[in-house]
């Protein structure tokens, strides 16, 4: 699958998801969630532990696989393409980062930003070029020789959200990127998401359940026990029309 | 209006770029992994050199050589064939290592993956790069391997020139069969980007597979030997040897499995000691674990108990006809054959020693926080020493019984065959040895297990 542009009608959402489920054994982690994501906006989504968030993110970014209820994609199913095809989504088109983990230990930061390009078959040099400039941006080219064990909390989640968005993906999955940081580092990482997102006009899934960090996005939808509740939009949100 | 999603160019991944990956991964990995990879290189080393041998002397066929190794044994096609055998049947305790090996800095391994596909590797592309590592490894191995047995191979003026395409062949086959095990092994591992942290349901059995590919590899050597010797009465024997064996060898592994469960759970329940306590429980939930580690141990001790007592009945035969006349002064030729098996027999011990003690160790280095935490909230240094110890004590008990029955089965039915007296206690003997053996080599591990439960590591990723 080489180049393929996909077209989005204007009001359209870049991503929605209907009727998901999803249970383990007998847990129904998700009852029925549906939920729209348009270009450029920054959403969150918040509810209570153990009500189905990191289940229904792992939904939308194709990392698990829904038992019933669809995810669009443009005009790709999320749900019906094949492992090879969503992989290949992950390292071009959507970033994740996660609350920790998702940097390898054994790699250099440097390296570990350059992951998705060096995976796609970039060659080093220009992949460490481009990661160079995120890192910069995210104010950590200075830790770039570092493996994430010798880097404080605050500066690998900034590392991990250089990684997300160093491919220029349309929409990045964040699943409580500031779970794990005091309120100051949080800030910091939130500040570099929500500035880099809007200039880049990338679309963000915010999952959290702080409110400070929910205040850094257009819009929330929350969850409960699986279900999408109303979708109140904050004071700030930006309209979208349709 | 419209958005464009995606337009721009995606790159495909290649086996060039994953090679690179591999590698940098490799070069950029802890100690531990660099143990695994050394560990691996050297079991594959080994491989290469048991199939180079049996290779080497199976290609001797008609040639009527004079080697300067073995004591002229190597001499006759008859004895040559034995020798063959044994070295295949060393592959046996090789394979235990490399699958120990492969569990070394196991749960490492599979979080890296599994970051790998959450960065957008394909599956497919992750079990070139997990295969690319290890295939690496072997091959490494595969070839000083090669080397060091050309260079021995030339002193003597081989015969068969022919047998050198063979020989690369052989050393370039194990590298790839590695490879191949590893993929099969990560068959899990690569499913979900998630890796296999959140698991829902806890596997059971399949560690008695693994188990039973040695036995069975075992019998396919036997019957392929027979075949291409065709079939003669006495030809019979080592099958049936091989089945005696490949029965015992399973039933032991399972026994091992089954009772590790029924065990802990048992001692679960009214253990008064800690030590007992813990170890019941890591029992219970692991218990194939412990089966699997113990697989090449329990076929060893079979293969030890039958070999004793057959060397018994055979070295008091030579010894009668000596004194009676009918043999020439020089049995050495004889009991250099017997010992060169007992050699055999003792350097596959002495692998299935160090898988165990390469095991234990990773189980210590795996469970490192949780020992340090366990030490710093008051639980003795003793007692956790004695619960490593008891880990693999208590499932082998057992299992070693039904060994040991195994292997007297075939001493047995042998010396009835041949109308001998039966041995009675060297053949017993071997069992409490080996046992011993496998605590010490257990013992190796708690120098790790003291520094382990040392505060400092709480901090330690
Ligand atoms: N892999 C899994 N196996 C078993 N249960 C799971 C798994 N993943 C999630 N769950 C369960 O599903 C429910 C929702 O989990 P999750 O999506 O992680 O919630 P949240 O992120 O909102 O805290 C919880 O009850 C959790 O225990
Ligand atoms: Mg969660």
């Amino acid at each position: 699958m080489s180049t393929q542009a996909r077209e989005v009608p204007a009001g359209a959402p870049l991503l929605a998801a209907r009727g998901l489920v999803k249970s383990y054994g007998r847990t129904e982690a998700l009852r029925g969630a549906a939920l729209d994501l348009y270009a450029g906006e920054i959403l969150a989504v918040s509810g209570a532990s153990g009500s189905g968030k990191s289940t229904l993110l792992h939904c939308l970014s194709g990392i698990v696989r829904p038992d019933a209820g669809s995810v669009s994609y443009g005009r790709e199913q999320l749900d019906r393409l094949p492992e090879e095809r969503l992989s290949e989504l992950r390292r071009t088109e959507f970033g994740v980062v996660f609350q920790f983990g998702q940097l390898i230990p054994e790699l250099p930061v440097i390296d570990n930003v350059a992951l998705p390009l060096l995976l796609a078959g970039v060659p080093r040099a220009e992949a460490h070029v481009r990661a160079d400039a995120w890192l910069e941006r995210f104010g950590v080219r200075g830790q770039r020789e570092l493996r994430p064990g010798e880097m404080s909390g605050g500066q690998v989640q900034r590392a991990a959200l250089a990684r997300a968005l160093v491919t220029d993906p349309r929409i990045v999955f964040a699943d409580e990127p500031t779970g794990a940081l005091d309120s100051l580092g949080g800030e910091q990482v939130m500040t570099a998401l929500a500035h880099t997102a809007r200039e880049t006009h990338t679309a963000v899934v915010l999952i959290t359940h702080d409110a400070q960090v929910a205040a850094y996005a257009d819009r929330e939808v929350r969850l409960h026990d699986g279900a999408v509740q109303e979708s109140p939009m904050l004071p700030q949100a930006v309209s979208h029309d349709h | 209006m419209t958005t464009d999603v995606a337009a721009r160019a995606s790159t495909r991944p290649s086996v060039r770029t994953d090679t690179r990956l591999a590698w940098t991964l490799v070069t950029g990995s802890d100690r531990r992994e660099r143990w695994r990879l050394a560990l691996t290189a050297f079991g594959a080393a080994l491989a290469t050199g048991f199939c180079l041998g049996a290779a080497a002397l199976a290609a001797l066929t008609g040639h009527q050589v004079s080697v300067p190794y073995g004591n002229g044994l190597l001499d006759q096609p008859g004895t040559r064939q034995g020798v063959v055998v044994a070295l295949l049947l060393l592959l046996a305790p090789v394979a235990g290592l490399l699958g120990q090996c492969a569990r070394v800095g196991a749960v490492h391994r599979d979080r890296r993956l599994a970051a790998l596909r959450l960065a957008g590797a394909g599956p497919r592309q992750v079990r070139r790069i997990a295969a690319l590592e290890s295939g690496l490894a072997c091959l490494a191995g595969s070839v000083l391997a090669l080397i060091a047995f050309g260079a021995m191979l030339a002193t003597t003026g081989y015969p068969v020139p022919l047998a050198w395409a063979g020989f690369v062949a052989l050393a370039l086959a194990v590298p790839a069969a590695g490879a191949g095990v590893s993929v099969f092994a990560l068959r899990h591992v690569v499913a979900s980007p998630l890796g296999q942290v959140r698991r829902v349901t806890a596997d059971h059995g399949p560690g008695f597979l693994v188990g039973l590919i040695v036995p069975v590899l075992l019998v396919v050597a036997d019957s392929a030997l027979l075949a291409l010797r065709g079939t003669r009465d006495i030809a019979a024997a080592p099958l049936l040897v091989g089945a005696v064996v490949v029965v015992t060898g399973a039933g032991s592994v399972w026994v091992a499995g089954a009772s590790s469960r029924l065990m802990g759970a048992r001692l679960a329940g009214r253990a008064t000691g800690p030590a007992v306590l813990i170890a019941a429980h890591r029992l219970r939930q692991d218990a194939w674990a412990a089966a699997r580690t113990h697989a090449a141990l329990l076929l060893v001790t079979v293969v030890g108990v039958a070999f004793v007592g057959i060397r018994e009945v055979l070295l008091d035969e030579l010894h009668r006809s000596q004194r009676e006349g009918h043999m020439g002064m020089d049995i050495s030729y004889y009991t250099f054959g017997i010992d060169l098996v007992g050699g055999a027999v003792l350097v596959a011990l002495a692998i299935s020693l160090f898988s165990l003690a390469v095991g234990t160790a990773e189980s210590v280095a795996t469970r490192r926080r949780s020992l340090a935490a366990q030490a710093a909230s008051g639980v003795p240094y003793g007692v956790l020493a004695r619960t490593l110890l008891l880990e693999t004590a208590l499932p082998l008990a057992p299992a070693f019984v039904l060994a040991t029955l195994g292997g007297t089965a075939v001493h047995l039915a042998y010396a009835s065959a041949v109308g001998a007296a039966v041995p009675v206690v060297m053949p017993l003997l071997v069992p409490p040895a080996v046992y011993a053996a496998c605590l010490a080599a257990t013992a190796t591990s708690l120098p790790l297990l003291r520094r382990s439960v040392h505060p400092s590591e709480l901090r330690a990723g």
